[in-house]
């Protein structure tokens, strides 16, 4: 998947208005829409997009938009 | 011969807490946006002194109204708020009710799966000439194990009871079952302190969840991250076997109900299926997220607004704490 795909499609499953656009640093858990919904929103985009389960502590891990895409683990261009 | 539900009816405490009244306690609680994802705007809350046994109590007299009690052979009350370790709130529900002394009666601690396993019991009871006529009682207050601050879980959980008659009918209305458990995930759901494990601690300090909730070890905890990654392995498994079991397609059902968690999961696992959205359920407006009396809640509601009507194929699943989980076909 391409990077700006992924961007696109973050932006839309998080509904975020709060930023025009997101890049690999953008910190996702300091935007307003990032709250227990938005992780439950990011387990079904992982589900429908890229067919992965990801254990829910690790969720907890995440801070940048990159560190959701090394959770996910695949390679994007 | 089989067996039917008969009737269904619900009680919902008096107090009702809005979106607009908790995000006066929560100052960043945006009640639409809390709406637009859970589907939820109010939910019913149990008063200081109102147990489960009491909605209990109540949702039995409701479906009572035009039946005789008298003739009830068994009562299955399925509670995770019990009155006391012991006795059996079962047994407590049977003398207020003033239901006959020949009976059985007992309870069942399930939470979201409750419904499916109490028609599960009742069905074997009747098939076993057991009982003729089966109460079938769900009731929780789930809001008295929240933490007043944890926002996410005072936002999801309602209280509320059903009761539901389910008798020995000339036709079975109650089709094969899909039954599943995993206790591997028996701490993704849990009211940690209270039992005899870990006794109620009246210092138990307070926990951050991380998004501006409070909670602690004596009040309830959900991992919701864990738990819709258990609905989306095992509700998919469920519904494909109970309709295996019941030699069923989804063209065979004419609507689906499943466990009220929140609308954003249950959308979800609705496409995920594959399950028209004409064909399915999803209400949680007015009462949130009632545990064990979701389903219930929901059969009543399409019933009444003649949603579905007699002669229907009913696909019904709940799934939840345990984990447990399970899924029934009703001909209604």
């Amino acid at each position: 998947m391409q990077k700006s795909e992924f961007y696109d499609i973050l932006m839309e499953t998080l509904e975020i208005e709060s930023v025009d656009s997101l890049n690999e640093s953008t910190v996702l858990t300091d935007l307003e829409e990032y709250d227990s919904l938005a992780v439950l929103s990011l387990i079904a985009m992982i589900d429908e997009h890229f067919g992965k389960r990801i254990p829910g502590t690790e969720f907890q891990k995440i801070t940048t938009v990159k560190s959701l895409m090394d959770l996910i683990g695949v390679d994007f261009e | 011969m089989g067996a039917s539900i008969k009737k269904i009816d619900i009680y919902l405490p008096e107090t009702v807490l809005s979106n607009d009244m908790l995000s006066q306690e929560f100052e960043d609680l945006n009640s639409e946006k809390v709406e637009k994802r859970t589907g939820i705007r109010e939910r019913h809350v149990s008063a200081e002194n109102e147990t489960a046994l009491d909605l209990a109590e109540r949702a039995a007299r409701n479906v009572f109204e035009h039946e005789d009690p008298v003739s009830v052979d068994f009562i299955i009350l399925c509670t995770q708020s019990p009155e006391y370790y012991l006795p059996t709130g079962a047994c407590i529900l049977q003398d207020r009710l003033g239901l006959r002394n020949n009976i059985g009666a007992l309870d069942i601690s399930l939470g979201c799966s409750g419904f499916i396993y109490g028609l599960a019991l009742a069905k074997s009871l009747i098939a076993a000439n057991t009982a003729r006529r089966v109460l079938l009682v769900t009731s929780d207050v789930m809001t008295k194990h929240v933490h007043p601050k944890d926002r996410a879980n005072r936002t999801i959980f309602g209280d509320g009871a059903s009761a539901t008659i389910i008798d020995k009918s000339d036709s079975e209305g109650i089709l094969h079952f899909s039954l599943g458990t995993d206790g591997r995930g028996y701490r993704n759901l849990i009211v940690p302190n209270g039992g005899l494990r870990h006794r109620y601690d009246p210092d138990a300090p307070d926990i951050d969840d991380g998004f501006g909730g409070i909670r602690s070890e004596n009040h309830l905890y959900m991992n919701g991250p864990e738990i819709f990654n258990f609905t989306i392995d095992a509700v998919p498994k469920v519904v494909a076997d109970v309709l295996e079991k019941n030699k069923m397609t989804m063209d065979d059902l004419d609507y689906v109900i499943f466990h009220q968690a929140n609308k954003y999961i249950v959308d979800y696992l609705r496409k995920k299926i594959g399950i028209p959205k004409e064909k399915f359920y999803i209400n949680l407006l007015q009462t949130g997220n009632t545990v064990s009396a979701t389903i219930p809640i929901g059969l009543k509601y399409v019933l009444e607004q003649g949603i579905v009507r007699s002669g229907d194929v009913v696909l019904v699943s709940g799934f939840g704490v345990g984990y447990s989980w399970g899924a029934t076909v009703l001909r209604i």
